[in-house]
């Protein structure tokens, strides 16, 4: 029987590539939508975050197809937030669906992968097993991150918009079909080129908008990231550092300096989310962003916190800052209104020369 | 920069979040050191608008409350205020929600009093309470030394050893009251829950009418702190047949709570009444609930209902 899991935006595409390396299938989970947002918000409990809603909203529709093996990444060090306690969660939440089982796979360190994955495949699976199914992960995270950046980037750059988003397609499918590191490496030279070889605009960008916020909503593709990215099709450069590569690849040594970046307006606590986005933030001011989009689920604890932060960091360096807290009843109109709003302000300042 | 002179220091330490789920011990300590400390009086709605005006919505009740506090306190004569950073447990594994993590760079942020104003000493717990590395920092930075600061710290025995308070006579059936320490002993905040109940004829018991369960009980496997708490101390009652019913208290968006509700209210076979705290509290629509609970409670006595644990 097929496994099957929840996405922020195409992850599931590398968490399949674990899978496949030891043998196993992942079906592919459903479009993020209203009727799945619909969906979570009737399971879930109101002060849950809406990407948990989302996240709900897609293991019931696949669970109302058939599916019931559930294999999913999560982290359980400071970093985590809801998402450690998830597996009893789950099974609490779907206890009335006959033959339903929540597995975590992924862990703090290699041994802990290798128990996660051998408490669910059973011990046939061997640490060299264990080694090459984390090396495709690793290696198609990395890709996917790479493949979203650049588009973005290139539906902003490009003369040619709708080449790229064929592109992001192709390569997304890519990476998908690619069975080993070798494959990715030759899926990663394949886009290279043809990313290179895209017509460009004749004109520069006509602002920069450093995009920061919770992982798991700027992760996801398909309706309220698709509404912000499209913003890079009227010549504005997006950018963001965050996103589930960073989150996989979460170690003491890489958010060192980050931290350190933040020590004026964040002490050490623990956590990863509100470090991330602090620094990206000081980051996109120190090098000339017209403005900081703060993008976050409504109710995602880390970015809730860090919002006053926020306000604090763009008022000192007197960058504008937008806010957009995404919940149970966002609707892409409003979320396009408040988003030309903001760039019509980005412009009027940057036409007065109040930006570098 | 604020100049502390020692012997002069006023220090401000906001009653809440912190202050309730340790028991005063930062209040005790700076006391012992000999420091003049000025504890925010008991939260009222003053003190919850002072906050509320400043914070973001979304931020969770007791947040808004303990800003509130906070503001209150930099109006006063006071040198330095006490907004400590909570670290999370020794062992790595079980922490404070975010929000509670992050008081101190939400206070700074705000900009509330001069930022040198703040004392944001880092801490982390362990099964007994606060350890001894946040109360040395805090002594530091009020120049005291590390002798003074082991003289002044909490003993293991007055970290987590409220004495058990013995409840008053009662007719009626007895009820526990789970959810935030800081909600629970936050008599405002909870809209003098204990007191109408009391009236109601019921025995009130809390979480210090219980022999103390510890910090980050860590059988239940939950990452936040206090929804571990508040799992164990309700599963404690759940089998405890002198408990009719028990009331949780969930203040509004709080993440972690919102997330154990349901599960409580699967796995506990002791009727419960979950009450959401939020600041437009109605005592007219809180009175009717509790009476409909009460009242069900003596119509469903305890020895009457089947108890699977």
């Amino acid at each position: 029987m097929n496994h099957f899991t929840f996405s922020w935006g195409s992850n599931y595409i590398a968490v399949r590539g674990l899978l496949r390396a030891l043998g196993h299938e992942l079906a592919t989970p459903p479009r993020i939508g209203p009727a799945i947002a619909e969906r979570g918000t009737e399971l879930a409990h109101p002060f849950l975050c809406f990407s948990g809603k989302l996240v709900l909203g897609q293991l019931a529709a696949q669970l109302e197809r058939g599916d019931r093996r559930l294999a999913f990444m999560s982290s359980l060090g400071p970093e985590a937030c809801r998402c450690a306690d998830t597996s009893d969660y789950l099974r609490s939440l779907f206890a009335d669906c006959d033959g339903f089982t929540a597995h975590r796979i992924g862990g703090g360190g290699f041994g802990d992968a290798l128990s996660n994955l051998r408490s669910h495949f059973g011990f046939r699976v061997r640490r060299r097993d264990c080694f090459r199914a984390y090396a495709v992960f690793f290696g198609k995270v990395d890709l996917l991150h790479k493949v979203d950046k650049r588009c973005t980037a290139l539906r902003c750059l490009s003369s040619t918009p709708e080449r790229v988003r064929e592109l992001e397609r192709e390569a997304l499918d890519l990476v998908d079909r690619s069975a080993g590191p070798f494959a990715l490496w030759r899926t990663s030279r394949w886009f290279d080129r043809e990313a290179a070889g895209l017509p460009l605009r004749p004109e520069p960008p006509s602002l920069r908008i450093g995009v920061v916020g919770g992982e798991h909503i700027l992760s996801e593709l398909d309706s309220i990231m698709a509404v912000v990215k499209g913003v890079a099709e009227r010549g504005i450069l997006l950018d963001w550092r965050s996103g589930f590569r960073l989150l996989a690849r979460t170690s003491e040594e890489r958010l060192a300096p980050l931290k350190e970046k933040c020590r004026p307006y964040l002490h050490s606590a623990p956590s990863t989310s509100e470090i991330f986005s602090c620094a990206h933030a000081t980051d996109f001011i120190d090098e000339g962003y017209d403005g900081i989009l703060h993008v976050y689920a409504f109710g995602c604890m880390p970015q809730t916190a860090l919002k006053p932060v926020l306000q604090r960091v763009a008022q000192d360096a007197s960058v504008p800052l937008l806010s957009l807290s995404i919940g149970d009843r966002f609707a892409e109109e409003g979320l396009e209104n408040r988003l030309e709003a903001f760039i019509d302000l980005l412009e009027a300042r940057k036409s007065k020369g109040a930006t570098k | 920069m604020v100049v502390v002179r020692r012997a002069a220091a006023r220090v401000g330490v906001p009653r809440s979040i912190l202050h309730y789920e340790f028991d005063g011990a930062i209040a005790r300590f700076l006391e012992a050191l000999g420091i003049d400390v000025v504890l925010s009086p008991p939260t009222n709605r003053e003190i919850f608008l002072a906050g509320k005006h400043v914070v973001i919505d979304e931020l969770c009740f007791p947040i808004k409350i303990f800003v509130g506090h906070v503001a209150y306190l930099a109006t006063l004569n006071v040198d330095r205020i006490v907004v400590p950073v909570v670290v999370g447990h020794v062992n790595d594994r079980v922490f404070p929600c975010h929000p509670r993590c992050r008081l101190a760079d939400i206070v700074r942020a705000l900009g509330l009093c001069d930022e040198t104003r703040l004392l944001s000493p880092a801490f982390r717990f362990d099964a007994g309470g606060l350890c001894a590395e946040g109360f040395h920092e805090l002594a530091r930075s009020l120049d005291f030394s590390e002798k003074e600061s082991h003289r002044a710290l909490p003993t293991p025995q007055t970290r987590d050893s409220r004495p058990v308070v013995p409840s008053a006579p009662h007719a009626g059936p007895s009820v526990g009251i789970v959810g935030r320490p800081y909600v629970v002993k936050d008599a405002w905040a909870n809209n003098h829950l204990a007191q109408r109940l009391e009236s109601l004829g019921c025995r009130v018991l809390t979480e210090d009418g219980v022999q103390p369960i510890g910090y980050s009980p860590e059988g239940t496997g939950l990452h936040f702190d206090l929804a571990a708490r508040t799992l164990v101390l309700a599963g404690l009652w759940d089998r405890d047949p002198e408990i009719a019913g028990i009331v949780f208290l969930l203040p509004f968006n709080c993440g972690p709570d919102g997330d154990i509700a349901r599960h409580l209210q699967r796995t506990v076979d002791t009727p419960m009444l979950t009450l959401v705290l939020d600041e437009l509290q109605s005592s007219a629509g809180l009175v009717t609930r509790l009476e409909a609970f009460v009242d069900l409670l003596e119509r469903e006595p305890v020895a009457t209902r089947g108890r699977s644990r």
